[in-house]
């Protein structure tokens, strides 16, 4: 992470991870544990979890950043939202499944890259000028997971393809953003447990 | 950058223009650390208005950068006018409920001068959805005598 950011936000960081993923298919014992989780909420829970350690440490650095948590939910916001909307954590392919379970779990967003193509160490920096991803320019000065060679993806956006894990994908590279006042441990934790759900260990 | 001017009299105009670098990082961590308390705020106010739903002004929003202290400050400043606001509405809510509770104490206390009236549980701030509401004793028989009840509605309709 650039000096700057670094000095400015204490303890923002990416971790990352590398894991395989043999077989596409949705695992019946992470489904099993989506469905345990799923009833872990329900409206009201939902509202308070912005009160917990974790996820109110991403609404603050949301908002820190000029993001308006109201509008753009956290990630574990989005996704007990969406768990509350479709009426349970509907399994989808096996790397879905493997980040919902940790983000839910933990509370920390995972994201899943093609091991092919990006370049560990990640980093998160401000976007340069002229910096592009998947064809589109940066603004200069966004917030960016980037590898070695270019930017990935900005923070807490989706990757898009070809970066991006497809449900296919066999090699892939975990990474997790990391915010001040979340502790190692939840990040350790969040990566563990998507790796060994997504490899199936 | 500061800039000091020194009229030395007739004549002559002194300017020092010196380059003071300003450490902005103090302030900025403590607005940082204002922003993170304000958003705890907001967050257990929106909890409280739970099962209502506060409507928060929309603070601008264009992706994820380092902000400059001057957006550092207009965020706070917006963070505590939606504080402001929820608090007032959460006090106005209060305000309807502790009505709600002393009509519904009235109607206890005289049911045949509260005739026909209904207060729903959500009015009082308590779970479910059950109806008080004054209804004569035994229907029109008690309607023409003046024997009027309150009484609790069961709670919601079965769904269909």
């Amino acid at each position: 992470m650039s000096g700057e950011l670094a000095a400015e936000f204490p303890g923002l960081r990416a971790g990352w991870i590398s894991c395989q993923c043999s077989d596409p298919r949705c695992d019946p014992g992470v489904g099993e544990r989506l469905a345990l989780l799923a009833s872990r909420f329900n409206g009201r829970q939902a509202l308070e979890l912005r009160q917990q350690q974790v996820p109110a440490a991403y609404r603050s650095f949301f908002r820190q950043v000029g993001l308006d948590p109201e509008q753009q939910p956290t990630p574990i916001e989005q996704a007990v939202l969406g768990r509350l909307l479709s009426g349970g954590n509907l399994p989808q392919d096996r790397i879905s499944d493997g980040l919902l379970l940790a983000l839910l779990e933990t509370s920390v967003p995972v994201v899943a890259f093609e091991a092919g193509a990006v370049a560990p160490p990640i980093t998160i920096r401000g976007a340069e000028h002229g910096e592009l991803v998947t064809d589109a320019e940066l603004e200069p000065g966004a917030l960016i997971l980037a590898d070695g060679q270019r930017p990935l993806c900005q923070l807490f956006s989706a990757p898009e393809p070809p970066l991006a894990a497809a449900a296919e994908s066999e090699s892939l590279l975990l990474v997790a953003v990391v915010v001040p006042g979340v502790s190692e441990i939840a990040s350790d934790e969040a990566l563990t447990i998507a790796a060994a759900a997504i490899s199936g260990g | 950058m500061a800039a000091l001017l020194i009229d030395q009299g007739v004549g002559s105009n002194l300017a020092f223009q010196p380059r003071l670098e300003i450490d902005e990082s103090a302030a900025r961590r403590t607005l940082r650390a204002q922003i993170a308390q304000l958003d705890l705020l907001l967050s257990a106010a929106v909890c409280e208005a739970f099962p209502d739903r506060l409507e928060l002004p929309v603070i601008p929003a264009r992706g994820p950068r380092v902000q400059s202290l001057g957006d550092l400050e207009l965020l706070r400043d917006s963070l505590i006018g939606s504080l402001r606001q929820a608090r007032e509405a959460l006090a106005a809510r209060e305000l309807e409920r502790s009505a709600a509770r002393a009509l519904l104490e009235q109607m206890l206390a005289d049911p045949a001068k509260h005739r026909r009236l209904r207060i729903a549980q959500s009015e009082l701030g308590v779970g479910g959805c059950g109806v008080w509401s004054v209804m004569p004793r035994l229907g029109p028989m008690g309607r023409l005598l003046g024997w009027w009840r309150v009484k609790l509605s069961s709670g919601c309709p079965l769904a269909t």
